[in-house]
C-alpha cells in the first residue's frame, strides 16, 4: 500500500518519525516534494482565505499527493509527552483535509494527556492489518530514528557555537526554519553573508536552569521557544531573527514575549513575516540591514 | 482603586449594575465606535484579533478619565487567543505608558466568585443580590433583543420597536433593585405589545452564527441585526453570555455537541469553532433561508472551521454570508454585501414558497 505523507507542518514536527515508522511497516512511503512554487500557489488558491501561510503550504502538499497514493496521513495532533497543545488549527487538519481530496485520509488522535504516542501508533498499525510484533519493531526503528537526528543536531549546535562567526539565533516554527523555500532560503542568505546561524529548536535544554516564565503558554511551542530563548541568551549571540508566517495567530501572541525578552537582553532583533508573495531580493535587502547592525 | 472592563453590546448595562450593586468604585467603559477602535489598534499588535483592539479602545478612554485596574475574562476552556489577552493588553498598554493593573478571572464560577469577594469586600449577601440584578438584567436584555428579532421584519411603522428598545435600556441602566426592574419590565412588554405587527406576514429567516464578541456587540458588527430586519428578515441568533454560561455550568452540553458534529469535525479547535457548525446544522435542520457567519479577520477557529461550513452550504443549498470583520472593514462595503445577501436570501425563499 501507499502512504502519502505531505512535506509539511506536522511533518517537520517529528521529521523521520512518521516516515520510518511506515517503511518499517512494509508499506511503501510517498512523501510530497520539498515546497515549490507550484504548491504554494496550489495551496493558496484552495484553503480559507485568512488561514495563516503554513496552513495554506500544508493544503498544497496534500493536493498534491491526491491521487497519487492510496492513503494520506494526517494525523490530529492535540498533545504531546508535556501534556502541553498543538496550535489549535492542528486540531482541524484532518477534516479539512478530507474536504479538499478524494483519496481516504489516514488519521489518529495523538493526545499524550490521555495515552503515550506509542499505543496510537499501534492503533495505526491495527487500522493498516499489522501484527503486534512488526509494529514494535517499527515503533522501536522510528524512534530510534529520532533520538539518532537529535543527537546529530546537539553535536552541530555545540560545534556552531564555538565558531568565531557572528552568530545569529533563528526563531521559528521548525515548519518555517527547516522549509527553505518558505523562509526564502534565510539559513544560506545568512551562511553567505558570513553569518553562523543557530535554529531555536536545536537548542538542547538545560534542565537545571531556573525558568520563570511571564505567561504560562499552554501551547507546546511557545513553552519550548520561551525556555530555549532563555537558554540561548547564556551564549554569545550577536542578533536574533523570529520568521512567522502571514496571519499565524499564536506567533501574534509569542512574538511579543520573544522580542521583549531579546531587548532586555540588548540583543538586535529583526521581525519577518513571510507570505506567499515573500519575494526573494526584498528578504535580502532587509537581512543585509541587519547584518550591518550587529555589532 | 478605580475599576474599568470592555464595552459588550448591549449587555455592558447588566455588568455595570453587577459592580455597582457590589459598591465598587469603577468608571463605566465608553460606548464603542470608530474612535475608540482606531485608537486601540494603534497600540495592539497588528496581527492580533479585532476584540482585543476593540477593547484597547475601551480601557483607554476609561483610563483617561481615572480608571487603573482592569477587569478581564480569560477563556479557561479551547486553545485561542482569548486566553492572553490580558498578558497582551497589559504589555501594550504598560509600553505606551499606561499604568494599569489587571485583575484578571478564569471562567469558572469558583474563581469569578473569589475575586469578586476580594475587590468588593462586601458581604456574600450583597454578592448575591448583585448577582440576582446581574442576572434577571442580563435576561431582559437577552429577552428583549429576541423580541425585537421576530417584531422588526413585521412591524408596520418601521423603527419602532428601536426607538422601545433604547428607550427600555436606558431605563434599565437607572433601575437598581429587583422590584424597580420588575416594574419597568411590565412597563416595556405594554409598550412593546402596543406596536403593530402584521403576524401573517411571510418572512424569510436567517440565523447568525460565528465567535460571540462580534456576533453580539452591536456596534463591532455594523448593527447586522437591524439591517437585516430592516430588510424583512427574522433574524435567530443562540449565541448570547447566558447561552455561555450555561455551558460553563453544564459541560454535557458540549459532550452533545461533539456528537452531533462528529461528521463534519473531531475535535474542538478551540474558540466558538464548534458552536458555529452545530448551529448551522441546526438551522439546516430548521430550514432557515440563510446563514450570516461573523468572525473577527484571522480569528483563529472561525478560519478553521469556514471550510466546513462552506461545505454545510454547498450541502443544503442555503445561502451562505461570511463576514470578517476589522478595524479597516467599512459600514458602507458591509451594507452592500449585506444587501446582495438580502436578495439572494429573498430569491431561496421565495423560490421555496413556490414549490410547496
Amino acid at each position: 500500500m501507499k502512504i502519502g505523507i505531505p512535506r509539511a507542518l506536522f511533518y517537520w514536527k517529528n521529521p523521520y518519525l512518521w516516515e520510518e515508522f511506515f517503511k518499517s511497516l512494509g508499506e511503501e512511503v510517498i512523501l510530497s516534494p520539498e515546497t515549490n512554487k507550484e504548491i504554494v500557489i496550489q495551496g493558496t488558491k484552495i484553503s480559507d482565505p485568512e488561514t495563516c501561510f503554513s496552513m495554506k503550504v500544508f493544503f498544497g502538499h496534500v493536493f498534491w499527493l491526491e491521487g497519487k497514493v492510496d492513503y494520506i496521513f494526517v494525523p490530529l495532533m492535540k498533545s504531546n509527552k508535556d501534556k502541553l497543545e498543538y496550535c489549535p488549527k492542528f486540531f482541524g487538519i484532518p477534516d479539512l483535509a478530507k474536504i479538499l481530496v478524494k483519496t481516504p485520509i489516514l488519521t489518529e488522535t495523538f493526545d499524550q494527556r490521555k495515552r503515550p504516542i506509542e499505543e496510537t501508533l499501534e492503533k495505526i498499525a491495527e487500522t493498516l492489518n499489522k501484527d503486534q510484533k512488526t509494529t514494535r519493531k517499527a515503533i522501536a526503528a522510528a524512534f530510534a530514528r529520532e533520538k539518532e537526528k537529535k543527537a546529530k543536531e546537539e553535536h552541530d549546535f555545540y560545534k556552531t557555537v564555538k565558531s568565531e562567526k557572528k552568530k545569529i539565533v533563528l526563531v521559528s516554527h521548525p515548519y518555517n526554519l527547516y522549509d527553505d523555500y518558505i523562509n526564502v532560503g534565510i539559513r544560506k542568505k545568512l551562511g553567505d553573508l558570513g553569518i553562523e546561524t543557530i535554529c531555536i529548536d536545536e537548542i538542547p535544554l538545560n534542565l537545571g536552569l531556573k525558568f520563570s516564565p511571564e505567561v504560562k503558554f499552554h501551547w507546546e511551542f511557545g513553552r519550548e521557544i520561551m525556555q530555549k530563548t532563555e537558554e540561548v541568551l547564556r551564549y554569545d549571540i550577536a542578533g536574533a531573527i523570529e520568521i512567522s508566517s502571514f496571519q499565524c495567530g499564536c506567533d501574534a501572541v509569542l512574538k511579543e514575549f520573544v522580542e521583549k525578552r531579546f531587548k532586555q537582553s540588548k540583543i538586535p532583533f529583526l521581525y519577518l513575516i513571510i507570505d506567499e508573495q515573500s519575494g526573494d531580493a526584498g528578504v535580502q535587502t532587509r537581512l543585509e540591514a541587519f547584518v550591518d547592525t550587529l555589532k | 482603586m478605580k475599576l474599568t472592563f470592555a464595552y459588550w453590546g448591549n449587555y455592558t448595562i447588566a455588568f455595570i449594575a453587577l459592580l455597582r450593586t457590589l459598591g465598587v468604585d469603577f468608571i463605566s467603559p465608553e460606548k464603542t465606535n470608530t474612535a475608540t477602535i482606531e485608537e486601540g489598534a494603534k497600540l495592539s499588535p497588528s496581527m492580533y484579533c479585532f476584540p482585543l483592539k476593540v477593547n484597547m479602545g475601551n480601557y483607554l478612554s476609561s483610563i483617561r478619565k481615572g480608571a487603573d485596574t482592569v477587569l478581564m475574562v480569560t477563556s479557561l476552556s479551547g486553545s485561542c487567543r482569548l486566553r492572553y489577552y490580558a498578558a497582551i493588553e497589559d504589555k501594550a498598554l504598560a509600553e505606551a505608558g499606561h499604568k494599569v493593573d489587571f485583575i484578571i478571572f478564569n471562567q469558572s464560577y469558583k474563581d469569578i466568585y473569589s475575586k469578586i469577594k476580594e475587590i468588593s469586600q462586601a458581604s456574600n449577601w450583597t454578592i448575591f443580590k448583585a448577582v440576582c440584578i446581574f442576572l434577571k438584567k442580563l435576561r431582559m436584555i437577552e429577552r428583549l433583543e429576541k423580541k425585537a428579532q421576530y417584531i422588526r421584519p413585521r412591524e408596520k411603522i418601521r423603527g419602532e420597536i428601536d426607538e422601545v428598545l433604547k428607550w427600555s435600556f436606558q431605563e434599565l441602566d437607572e433601575k437598581h433593585n429587583l422590584k424597580a426592574i420588575s416594574v419597568l419590565e411590565k412597563e416595556i412588554y405594554q409598550k412593546i405589545r402596543e406596536i403593530e405587527i402584521d403576524r401573517n406576514k411571510k418572512v424569510p429567516r436567517v440565523g447568525i452564527i460565528g465567535e460571540i464578541f462580534t456576533v453580539t456587540d452591536n456596534m463591532v458588527n455594523f448593527d447586522i441585526e437591524k439591517k437585516l430586519g430592516e430588510e424583512g428578515i427574522e433574524v435567530h441568533r443562540e449565541m448570547n453570555i447566558s447561552y455561555y454560561l450555561k455551558k460553563i455550568l453544564f459541560p454535557c452540553k458540549d459532550w452533545i455537541m461533539q456528537r452531533k458534529i462528529m461528521p463534519y469535525l473531531k475535535s474542538t479547535v478551540g474558540g466558538n469553532g464548534r458552536d458555529a457548525i452545530y448551529e448551522m446544522l441546526g438551522y439546516g435542520e430548521k430550514n432557515f433561508d440563510g446563514i450570516v457567519h461573523l468572525l473577527p479577520f484571522g480569528c483563529m477557529p472561525e478560519t478553521t472551521v469556514r471550510p466546513i461550513l462552506e461545505k454545510l452550504h454547498k450541502q443544503t443549498g442555503m445561502p451562505f454570508l461570511s463576514l470578517s470583520l476589522d478595524e479597516q472593514v467599512a459600514e458602507a462595503g458591509i451594507a452592500t454585501r449585506i444587501e446582495a445577501f438580502v436578495d439572494v436570501v429573498k430569491n431561496h425563499y421565495f423560490r421555496k414558497e413556490e414549490k410547496s
